[in-house]
């Protein structure tokens, strides 16, 4: 079995590209999957490094007096409690990308089998699958989230477990949907139709037809959904069922800093920004991401 | 054919309502395990669980309970509130519409603005208008309506003080002002809900004017104004209108952010308030509520985009 | 209508050294390159050449438009003495539509969808400020309709354009752009998606047309028929070059370019049917590889390193005839050059010797048809019959052609066969005896090798992210268990076998031409040993060189393998050529079958008859009947015992709709059902022809 590799469809490695043949290529790239990849970089760097270089405890408060504003000591003033704003926001960083990133795929590892699957062998499991995923779907996204927070009850309210779990619960529905849509499609193609007639099993049909075709597709609708997670996050927290203050949380911070954004507006813009920054970058990369596979990144949310 | 085609989709409509509040129901009352200790708390006495537990029927088997709401629904009788013994039906009635007006005012924004910048951005495809569009919708898609709220707040409310800061609508003593209050959060979910759909229209159009029926329109000697007014926009905005459907999510879950950063009275700060109160049986009325606006607001657009699709209307 | 006077020698459009750029990545690519011809008042060209060469491209930019990321680089097309090129917009809004018009390639795609056809051709009057005192728009619309012989115009304004088939759509298209009097009609391969009866008709409609108007044609197309059949004179373009133009009879009698002598060969007729005549054109027009001079030269049989450098210029050789090759004198005759072809003694496999061998494939009473099911919020499943009563048998190594008009059910017979299709009645005899009525799951693995299918587009039918090795790789895996080493050998080999060299092993499917993927199609299919090939369409998506080819490769292999075909085409003059017998489709019966020369020569079915008709041969001289006795396809009505009754111009009467329409053996080999007896058929064609 082990020649199988030399002649299967797996790439075999290129030749190790010259530096200007790298530079070559990067400038090829979509000019917003360099920006996206630049954001997002930048993201992981405060993300990782954040907590060694931070001026401030992210919970210590008395660090300045409250709401004071720009100055040199805080980059970003301080908050009702005389927290530092920019320590907060840079420390907030880890939570809120890991928050995303693994509630998605957490989402992805659920939604994308059973969809594929659903998709592929179609009759009653997939009448009464797609059933019930119109049924959760039907009800909006940020209501769903809700209610499960809700049903959760008060002991794990604030636990980011839970948030993982909203966003997996949420999207799963979602996420399931579109594969089964990439595999109805998939499947009606002539060369599945081929490898059908050749006799090949299900499994082999998924694993060597479907699934290099459909790699693109749910690549692109990752990185729709991570996009759209810190939003979740943010809201959720902004709404007051976020990750349990006083942990830095940009939504949180939000919401408790506008009773001072006539005194001290960049306490609640720079939180914003910070937020709008990650999904504007998260966003571009998809868009890249998505040129670049020759895809469009406009599908159903 | 297409009236039958339209029954089928009402009777679906409302199943999936039925089993919406089927999940509803299990996910507020069923998952959470004991409600009366969630409710009232660890700390409360066994009689005052009791007295609880009798008045929400939680004596009773589930189904009999999933009926006797489901019942009371159907006569309009949401059940009564745990925090303030009133009828659910009275808290949501004056809240049910202000949101429903606030999402009219924003809707009516919505469509203008939405086919004015979507057909501009496609007929000035790759120019700098289409660019600078693009960028505006990049960075709309990128704010959560809380924060885009928040910010028009701070400009238009606090810096230069044209619009109230709580939009406190039932204070309202005529119309005009009353559009005042509502201008800015419905502005704000105008805006969540444009951008994704001008990117939609946008590539729509698109689509359309590099199809050979327009190149044909072009080839006949038509004026582009008329090519496009007449063959462009009609073909584009049909596909989109099942954008619409997607736009009310939007809407529906920008209303329970944007009620919060205006202080505005409606369902979803209703909701977001009986959440922390653990008021259950505002939870799912609300929750209902929303979601049939929702599925019968999509069955709505799937009805229209049928209509309005000749190829469905004609077999 | 005002009728136009023809006046001889009269220019009406001169189209001068005319080039046009795409932007490609970070430069302008060339599209065509210095195009000059004329256009006489009532006169019709033809522009034709195989996909890429630019023809469509030429026919647009000749009203000023070219697509969002090209440019016209130089040149003017004079019309009435200006310039279109240099007009403004509003001024050329007026000219086209109005004194040129365009008929375009796909009429499904080219009417707004969301408009009613009244509307769209009112919408022109209105353009162009149209008036008449005879007739308001309205009425006016239906005289066009009458004038393009749609009956019942009344009935077809209201309509929207999925509610008539592509033929009328075509019409209303032509009426569209004739409703304004031009003087030139611009045709962009009008009847490429029609069906050959339709395209007939169609053809004869313009000849008509041009007659009562006296409008000028501009007819761009790949078929060299068409043009044979309608076109005053011809200019042939290679690689965005016009490498030879002449009148049609100097042209088809005396081509002169290397290009034209071999297009013009690999053309298969029904007349003179003979796979091995063809000219090789070596090779596939790839823009990237064009040389700096002659742009053919590499494909070129008698190409010096001159050619390579030098650009070639037209030359006029004689009257009405210019050529675009220096070489042209030393260049032999196209006679003489076919002449030397045919005495090279071509290996054929014969239908010899089959007689009293079992048959491979034994069709008895097959029913077949589809499971409709509609994807979307309501899901339906019911039966559906699109075949039915299909009786035939195919021999080993034997080519059996299913011909018939779109909905046939052609496809239908052969996804039978393979398995894909739910209910089967019928015998696959493949050492042992095989049912067909089991589904292609429960087939043995014996039995999935023994019958490979080739699909019309090999762009859906390869995988897009699998590399060649594993593509035709795959089938040895499965069934002879074939790996390592040995595996890369036999793929090796099969790449060979279908003319392709080992380079091709590694590469992913978009990296090939049309004709490349076809061939990895087929050498996927033989990977499997197979003993009988299902062939669908499989050259239809292929230009006219590639075509030649690869019928040479199925031809040879035929012979090589003994492997049995059921090639499936709407191309009489393919089938003509390549298939030892033939079954005649239509609505989902089969009609005639018979040994190829028998079916065809002279037709006896009325339906044969008019498929053959219809199909325009690329000879002046072979001119197709022009009384066409067709009412064409009747789209919804309702299906008789004979399906063909209500279409068939020699219908014996009412027995026709409700009796079981009888066999009729005309010889050992050749079968016929029709309430007519063969003698009476015998005598209708005679007095027809």
């Amino acid at each position: 079995m082990d020649n199988m590799t030399s002649t299967g469809n797996s790439t075999p490695l290129p030749a190790m590209p010259s530096f200007r043949q790298v530079i070559r290529r990067v400038q090829r790239l979509p000019p917003t999957f360099l920006i996206g990849s630049v954001v997002l970089i930048f993201y992981l760097i405060l993300a990782l490094t954040g907590r060694y270089w931070a001026p401030y405890n992210a919970t210590k408060t008395g660090t300045g007096p409250p709401f004071s504003p720009i100055s040199a000591k805080h980059w970003f003033g301080t908050d009702q409690l005389g927290r530092d704003i920019f320590s907060r926001i840079v420390l907030g960083t880890d939570d809120v990308l890991f928050l995303s990133l693994s509630g998605t795929l957490i989402a992805m590892i659920l939604g994308v089998p059973l969809g594929l699957i659903s998709g592929l062998v179609r009759g009653w499991f997939d009448e009464v699958f797609m059933r019930i995923l119109d049924v959760i779907i039907s009800i909006p996204l940020l209501i769903l989230a809700l209610l499960v927070i809700a049903a959760a009850g008060s002991q794990l309210s604030g636990n980011s477990f839970l948030l993982i779990g909203v966003i997996a619960v949420v999207y799963a529905p979602r996420i399931a949907r579109m594969a089964r849509a990439v595999a109805l499609n998939l499947v009606t193609s002539d060369f599945v139709t081929v490898a059908r007639l050749r006799g090949e099993s299900t499994l082999w049909i998924i694993l060597h037809e479907l699934a290099p075709n459909a790699t693109g597709v749910i690549l692109v609708e990752f990185g729709v959904r991570a996009g759209y997670a810190p939003i979740l996050i943010g809201s959720l927290g902004f709404l007051g069922f976020g990750v349990r203050p006083p942990t830095p949380e940009w939504g949180v911070m939000i919401s408790e800093n506008r009773i001072g954004i006539v005194t001290s507006p960049v306490t609640v813009i720079a939180p914003a920004l910070a937020l709008a920054l990650l999904v504007i970058g998260l966003n571009l990369f998809t868009d890249g991401m998505a040129r670049i596979l020759g895809r469009s990144t406009n599908q159903n949310p | 054919m297409i009236g039958k085609l339209i029954f089928t989709r009402l009777i679906l409509a409302v199943v999936t309502l039925l089993v919406v509040s089927i999940l509803i129901f299990w996910t507020a009352e069923v998952l959470p395990g004991d409600i009366a200790a969630r409710v009232l708390g660890r700390e409360s006495t066994a009689q005052a669980r009791e007295v609880f537990r009798a008045k929400l029927h939680l004596d009773r088997p589930i189904i009999q309970r999933y009926g006797i709401w489901l019942g009371g629904i159907i006569r309009g009788d949401f059940g009564q509130s745990l925090v303030n013994d009133r009828k659910v039906v009275d808290t949501i009635g004056p809240r049910l519409k202000n949101t429903l007006i606030i999402g009219l005012v924003a809707f009516a924004l919505y469509l203008p603005v939405t086919i004015l910048l979507a057909s501009l951005a496609a007929v000035y495809r790759d120019r700098p208008i289409d660019s600078f569009i693009s960028l505006l919708t990049l960075i709309g898609l990128s704010m959560p309506e809380f924060v885009s709220g928040t910010i028009l707040l701070f400009f238009f409310a606090v810096a230069i003080p044209i619009f109230p800061v709580m939009a406190l609508i039932d204070n309202a003593k005529s119309p005009l002002e009353a559009l005042r209050i509502l201008a800015l959060p419905a502005i704000t979910l105008m805006i969540i809900m444009s951008v994704y759909a001008i990117r939609m229209l946008r590539d729509n159009l698109i689509e359309v004017l590099d199809s050979e029926y327009i190149r044909m329109a072009d080839l006949k000697g038509m004026s582009r104004r008329q090519v496009i007014l007449r063959h462009a926009l009609p073909n584009a905005i049909i596909p989109a209108l099942n954008v619409t459907s997607l736009n009310l999510a939007y809407l529906i879950g920008g209303v329970v952010l944007v009620e919060r950063v205006f202080s505005y009275p409606g369902l979803g700060s209703l909701l977001v308030d009986s959440i922390l109160l653990r008021d259950v049986p505002v939870i799912e009325a609300v929750t209902l509520i929303v979601a049939s606006i929702y599925i019968f607001a999509n069955l709505f657009a799937d009805v229209m985009t049928m209509i309005l699709n000749p190829r469905l209307r004609y077999g | 209508m005002i009728k136009e006077i023809i006046t001889s020698s009269n220019s009406l459009l001169h189209v001068k050294d005319v080039s046009v750029d795409y932007w490609s990545q970070d430069r302008w690519v060339n599209v065509i390159d210095r195009i000059s011809f004329d256009i006489q008042t009532g006169e019709s060209v033809g522009l034709v050449g195989e996909s890429g060469c630019g023809k469509t491209t030429m026919l647009y930019s000749m009203v000023g438009y070219v697509r969002p990321n090209s440019r016209i680089r130089e040149g003017s097309v004079l019309f009435q003495g200006e310039d279109l090129l240099t007009q403004s917009k509003s001024k050329l809004q007026h000219i086209r539509g109005k004194l040129i018009s365009i008929v375009p390639q796909n009429p499904t795609t080219a009417l707004s969808p969301g408009m009613r056809i009244g509307k769209q051709i009112t919408e022109t009057l209105e353009a162009h400020h149209w008036k008449s005192e005879k007739y308001n728009a309205e009425n006016y619309a239906i005289e066009l309709l009458k004038m393009v012989s749609l009956p019942n115009p009344e009935k077809i304004l209201p309509k929207y354009p999925h509610q008539i088939s592509g033929g009328q759509q075509q019409r209303v298209l032509i009426a569209m752009a004739i409703s304004c009097n031009p003087k030139l009609l611009l045709l962009d391969e009008p009847t490429t998606g029609l069906d050959v009866t339709t395209q007939a008709q169609i053809l004869d409609l313009l000849t008509e047309l041009r007659a009562v108007t006296g409008m000028s044609l501009l007819y761009v197309t790949h078929n060299l028929g068409v043009v044979a059949q309608i076109c005053d004179r011809i200019g042939v373009m290679y690689a965005g070059y016009l490498v030879e133009i002449a009148t049609r009879h100097t042209l088809f009698r005396n081509p002169s370019h290397p290009y034209t002598q071999g297009l013009i060969s690999a053309v298969p007729r029904i007349s003179t049917p003979n796979v091995k005549q063809s000219l090789i054109l070596k090779g596939l027009l790839n823009r990237s590889e064009l040389p700096a001079g002659c742009p053919f030269a590499p494909r070129c049989d008698f190409s010096l390193p001159r050619c390579m450098e030098e650009t070639q210029e037209l030359i006029s050789i004689e009257r009405d005839h210019q050529v675009a090759c220096w070489r042209w004198q030393e260049i032999p005759s196209f006679t003489e050059r076919i002449s030397r072809i045919t005495s090279e003694v071509p290996q054929q496999s014969t239908a010899e010797g089959w007689n009293g061998q079992r048959s491979l494939l034994a069709i008895e009473n097959l029913r077949a048809g589809y499971i409709t099911e509609r994807v979307g919020k309501t899901y339906k499943r019911t039966p559906k019959d699109v075949v039915e009563e299909i009786t035939l048998d195919i021999r080993p190594g034997e080519t059996f052609a299913l011909v018939g008009e779109s909905g046939s059910g052609k496809t239908t017979v052969a996804r039978a066969v393979s398995g894909l299709l739910p209910y089967v009645s019928g015998i696959l005899n493949i050492e042992d005896r095989y049912d067909l009525k089991m589904s292609m799951r429960k087939r043995s693995d014996d039995m999935l090798r023994s019958v490979q299918y080739i699909f019309q587009n090999p762009d859906a039918s390869l995988n897009p992210r699998q590399r060649v090795s594993l593509i035709i790789g795959r089938p040895l895996q499965k069934f002879f268990k074939l790996y390592g080493e040995a595996l890369r050998q036999k793929v090796i080999r099969l790449l060979a076998d279908v003319h392709l060299d080992a380079s091709f092993y590694d590469r992913f499917p978009d990296e090939l031409s049309g004709g490349e993927r076809q061939r990895i199609a087929i050498a996927r299919a033989l990977a499997a040993e197979p003993k009988l090939l299902l062939c669908d369409e499989i050259l239809s998506a292929l230009d006219v060189s590639v075509q030649a080819n690869i019928l040479k490769l199925l031809a040879e292999l035929q012979v090589e393998r003994g492997i049995a075909f059921l090639f499936i085409s709407h191309d009489l003059a393919i089938v003509r050529s390549l298939a030892h017998r033939v079954g005649v489709m239509y609505w989902g019966l089969l009609f005639e079958t018979g040994r190829v020369e028998e079916v065809f020569n002279p037709p006896y079915h009325p339906y044969t008859y008019l498929l053959l008709s219809a199909v325009p041969e690329p000879d002046p001289d072979n001119v197709m009947p022009t009384v066409r006795m067709d009412t064409g396809l009747i789209v919804g009505a309702k299906k008789m015992t004979c399906p063909f009754a209500p279409r068939c111009p020699v219908k014996v009467g009412q027995v026709c709709e409700v009796d079981q329409v009888p066999w009729q053996r005309v010889s050992q080999t050749h079968q016929l059902r029709c309430f007519h007896s063969v003698e009476q058929l015998l005598f209708i064609q005679e007095k027809i022809a």
